[in-house]
């Protein structure tokens, strides 16, 4: 075996660069760090990469975030400044840690959400899902989903800045028919085809998180909160109408559609359900079009950013000033759970109690 | 480089190509291998790392790079096989769990060598849109009697065996391919002689012809280096 650990050739730098400041979140595959660079004194946030499974050597999905972000080079997409690890010592059984080394940002949009005190004003909004959808529309040109949509993966800087970040999950796709796992994004921002099964997906999954997070710049919580894949399918079905061959053609070829129990005889309500939080009427109809459940039909990032909801007064509106007012940093991962009711909740089941702190996160696997 | 160290990094270079391609591995994965490979020793002494490890290790990383869905049992198994010709497969057992440790623990170490840089641009697909073009401009007849194309491609995957794809540019490797292979079946470009921008500074402003005969004079060296090889 190569002597690693007497190298001189100028391998990635250590991870003793940096101190640690504080805990900051819990990402796909890692804890994540605030930290400051020792000489620079720049702060960072770094990135720990688990290696659980040491077995097929260096975990595919942290290389294909690593390669992702080697190319994404966009101002609405989280900047990669390096890799830098951990020496394996007795002390970690020889087990060597790598750490992604990111830009800081200073905020994460569940973080500002679960502040009541941080006030969005429309144009505010606006500029938010602009940002949001650029950044989406960089992705897909680029041939990459994200395929991890969720509040807490929007990163917002204090001059304002949206960054998509977390590409723990995401993957390059093609045109051609695929086979990709289905088991991806947070439950409460998965849309109906994965739910259902479908394997051959494509940018559209991504739209339909941006939709769940349009929305939830008015509700100011996840507005679908569902406890397990059925629950959630129903909680789509009661929002966006049920799910049939008739508005969605091929559904009926999904490999869960006939497995799975889906309500009947619900009617489309996005606007009427979301008309009590949001009154545009632009930003109504968006919402309308990315919540569409067939993915064939859901707006692409390109149309998005051309509905007039980004082109009519008030214009969309640069947030450093209104975040200018917080010099503190508001992450999901520090900010107490939000505990307002999804619009939608229906009468819970007995017996079926959503236990506090519940994490969506665990109906992840691992890809390889 | 020595002697010595070439013919051992041809020696490997054949193993990992021959172990791609049982494996039916794509080009590009190939490719990246072998850059992945060169790049190592570029930077690191022969004597202090086996040859044929970083050369499965390559292998093993350069799949995963590429999206290529391959196991590393397959991996190890092709491997061992290629490089043992006369003992019997592999069984599972200490040997086997001891490479699989091996190259899984050394993934980390190659890419920490690379300093994480696994985004490769290759003259795969300079060559294709190059080759596209090219055939456009010949009789159709003409370039379909000579397969123009296989052996362009044929000379770019050699082209690996030597690490030229560390000091030259993509673009420039790929027209110098296809350059040698238009040269290997007696074509030349029509109005060639007329023209008074050749047809190599269209796909590549910065290309001499210099550039194009120094590529060309490696690959040619790296065949008669192959024929120099014990057999």
């Amino acid at each position: 075996m190569p002597k690693s650990e007497e190298s001189s050739y100028p391998f990635c730098p250590d991870e003793g660069k940096y101190e640690k400041l504080a805990k900051i979140g819990q990402g796909t595959f890692g804890e994540v760090f605030k930290a400051r660079d020792k000489k620079t004194k720049t702060v960072v946030a770094m990135k720990k990469v688990l290696m659980e499974n040491e077995k097929e050597g260096f975990p595919i999905t942290a290389l294909r975030e690593i390669k992702i972000l080697q190319v994404l080079k966009n101002d609405n997409i989280v900047n990669l400044l390096e890799i830098c690890r951990i020496k394996a010592t007795p002390y970690n059984r020889y087990k060597s840690t790598v750490y992604l080394v990111f830009e800081f940002c200073e905020h994460d949009l569940a973080g500002l959400l679960s502040n009541p005190q941080v006030k969005f004003s429309l144009a505010e909004i606006k500029k938010v899902m602009q940002q949001l959808l650029n950044g989406l529309y960089y992705i897909h040109s680029n041939k990459i989903l994200h395929r991890d949509m969720k509040a807490a993966n929007i990163l917002i800087t204090k001059a304002g800045k949206l960054k998509l970040a977390d590409f723990g999950l995401a993957r390059a796709f093609s045109d051609k028919l695929n086979r990709y796992t289905n088991r991806v994004v947070t439950l409460w921002y998965r849309p109906p085809e994965l739910l259902l099964g479908e394997r051959n997906y494509g940018p559209a999954i991504d739209l339909w998180g941006a939709g769940c997070i349009m929305a939830e710049m008015w509700t100011r919580s996840p507005i679908m909160q569902g406890n397990t894949e059925q629950h959630q399918l129903t909680l789509i079905s009661q929002l966006c109408g049920s799910i049939v061959p008739e508005t969605w053609p091929g559904v009926e070829k999904l490999e869960l559609f006939s497995k799975i129990e889906l309500p009947k005889g619900q009617k489309r309500k996005v606007k009427e359900r979301l008309h009590g939080y949001v009154k545009d009427q632009y930003a109504l109809d968006l919402l309308d079009k990315l919540l569409s459940l067939d993915p064939s039909k859901r707006v692409n990032s390109d149309d998005a950013l051309n509905h007039d909801f980004f082109w009519v007064d008030p214009l969309p509106q640069d947030l450093n000033h209104m975040l200018s007012r917080y010099n503190k940093s508001m992450f999901e991962y520090l900010a107490p759970p939000r505990r307002r009711a999804p619009i939608n909740q229906p009468p819970q089941a007995p017996g079926v109690v959503r236990p506090a702190g519940h994490n969506p996160d665990q109906h992840f696997e691992r890809i390889f | 480089m020595s002697d010595s160290k070439s013919r051992v990094h041809f020696r490997v270079m054949k193993y990992i190509h021959e172990s791609g391609m049982k494996l039916h591995l794509h080009s590009i994965p190939i490719a990246t291998a072998s850059t992945i490979y060169h790049k190592f020793f570029r930077e690191n002494d022969l004597n202090t790392y086996d040859p044929f490890l970083i050369g499965a290790t390559s292998l093993s990383l350069a799949c995963k790079i590429e999206e290529e869905n391959v196991r590393l049992r397959d991996i190890i198994n092709v491997c061992y096989r290629t490089l043992h010709k006369n003992k019997a497969p592999l069984e599972i057992g200490d040997q086997f769990w001891a490479l699989r440790e091996s190259i899984a623990s050394c993934e980390l170490f190659l890419l920490r060598a690379l300093q994480f840089t696994v985004v490769f641009d290759h003259p795969h697909k300079y060559l294709c849109h190059y080759l596209k073009a090219l055939s456009d401009w010949f009789e159709p007849q003409q370039w379909e009697r000579y397969p123009i194309a296989n052996t362009a491609w044929a000379f770019l995957q050699d082209s690996y065996h030597s690490d030229l794809c560390l000091d030259f540019q993509s673009k420039h490797i790929a027209i110098s391919v296809l350059y040698l292979a238009l040269l290997c079946h007696g074509l030349e470009v029509p109005f060639h002689k007329y023209a008074r921008k050749k047809w190599w500074q269209v796909f590549s402003k910065d290309v001499t012809l210099e550039t194009i005969q120094t590529i060309t004079t490696k690959i040619m060296d790296m065949y008669s280096a192959e024929n120099q090889l014990p057999r």
